[in-house]
């Protein structure tokens, strides 16, 4: 792809998220998510090959009925109410389908099916972009809406853990695992959105941080199932010693960052009088640690019996560049001490 | 619940109720996702109208560019899907179920 073209992709994504952002407007709002959904278009279908294609139907027919869901709400919503804000108290009917609308352009359960297909189509980089940036442009509209009613959120967040743990059992795919483990963790970010947005946002920072750190792992490793993993320990041995941890944190383990969100999550869930939706919602989290586990498996805690000639890959000179993964490694895995200063930045 | 919120609302549906169950080709249903564009630039319209507001009369206008441009992506993605898989029924989108 022309760089140019690239630029102007890449440019309107940052667009089409910053637009949704900053409008209190829902035509802006969802102007806003549009223009992210054709700039994406084109990144998912550059390689032409019948698999990218594939997924970027699917995932243009999904973001269009989602967005349009979510315009027709609006429109209700004025015509009931007689305006537009987004911010303001609504009827609830034109709410529930907006959070219906979101939570299927988002991916949560049980509205998550495209997402693990989708990403099974597409390269590790664009979805990395996927799984981190198109989140957030529908996540910030659901942190503004006020909730219709708890039960909803509650029921999506906890379909979305349990599903999203669940589907990813028997998955040797890592893009669907990790497809899988982004509807669980959004499930989480919905369980408590309306408590305490703050915590939202602070669960949407470090889930950005953690699988990012997990895609550029896989792109170093050019790793696209179990099995690739299980000989990546030969080409960067200090990498594959510090990616389960890594791993452990995107499941929430208590040294690692990832537990930093799930604990502010279960302590706020339970001030709220839930302790039922917090207990259920950390068995569910044992479902994801399982898939995780099996990575961390797969790839350090044991040898697979090859001959030793044919273990080794080609070591050939990697062009990705190693600093961001570097630093986002580090920042899963040891930001846990900061939990007091992530509150105070993303306290509302 | 006015004539007109009904009618756009019941087209609306429609077009979503094609979208979601009639699954045959693609060609029907981005034809689907245009007739819920539609009914929505009604809805605005008619709305700008009764509320008599020069300032809402353009937002009509901004929706169907968008939609039109939603249009041409599908258009361009239903091309792309005929010449990859050779057909646009969606029921030969199968591939990544592995």
């Amino acid at each position: 792809m022309s760089p140019y073209i690239l630029a102007i992709l890449l440019f309107s994504l940052g667009l089409g998220t910053t637009i949704t952002f900053s409008s209190t407007h829902w035509l802006l709002a969802w102007v806003g998510l549009e223009i992210n959904t054709l700039a994406m278009l084109p990144l998912m279908a550059q390689n032409h090959h019948p698999r990218a294609v594939e997924a970027a139907t699917k995932y243009f027919l999904i973001q269009a009925s989602g967005a349009a869901v979510l315009l027709f709400a609006g429109v209700i919503n004025a015509w009931l109410t007689g305006q537009w804000d987004i911010h303001q108290a609504a009827h609830p009917l034109p709410i529930a389908i907006i959070t219906l609308a979101l939570s299927l352009k988002l991916g949560l359960a049980p509205l998550h099916s495209w997402l693990p297909e989708v990403f099974q189509g597409l390269n590790l980089t664009t979805n990395l972009i996927l799984a981190t940036w198109q989140k957030l442009a529908p996540l910030a509209l659901m942190l503004q809406i006020q909730p219709p009613h708890s039960s909803l959120l509650i029921f999506l967040g906890l379909m979305s853990t349990l599903g999203g743990g669940w589907g990813g059992l028997n998955q040797t795919q890592l893009r669907k695992i990790l497809a899988y483990s982004s509807t669980a963790q959004l499930g989480w970010m919905i369980l408590v959105v309306q408590f305490s947005p703050s915590l939202t946002t602070l669960a949407i920072l470090v889930y950005v941080v953690t699988t990012s750190a997990t895609f550029l792992t896989l792109k170093l490793n050019k790793a696209t199932n179990i099995n690739m993993l299980a000989i990546s320990w030969a080409k960067a041995p200090a990498l594959m010693a510090l990616t389960p941890l890594v791993l452990l944190s995107l499941a929430g383990l208590p040294p690692m960052t990832g537990f930093m969100p799930k604990w502010l999550i279960l302590q706020e869930l339970s001030k709220q009088g839930l302790p039922a939706t917090a207990t259920i919602t950390a068995l569910t989290a044992l479902l994801s640690l399982y898939y995780y586990l099996r990575l961390t498996y797969a790839m350090t805690l044991t040898m697979f019996p090859n001959n030793i000639t044919s273990t080794p890959p080609w070591r050939l000179p990697s062009a990705q560049l190693t600093l961001p993964l570097a630093i986002l490694a580090l920042a899963a895995i040891s930001l846990l001490p900061l939990t007091p200063a992530a509150m105070a930045l993303v306290a509302l | 619940m006015t004539p007109i919120l009904f009618a756009f609302s019941s087209a609306f549906t429609l077009g979503l109720t094609g979208l979601v169950f009639h699954r045959v080709h693609l060609l029907s249903a981005l034809l689907c996702l245009e007739g819920m564009m539609l009914s929505l630039y009604i809805a605005l319209s008619t709305w700008s109208l009764g509320m008599g507001s020069a300032s809402s009369s353009a937002l009509p206008l901004f929706l169907l560019a968008i939609s039109a441009c939603e249009a041409g992506a599908g258009l361009a993605i239903l091309v792309a899907t005929a010449r990859t898989h050779g057909t646009d029924r969606l029921q030969s989108l199968n591939l990544l179920q592995w």
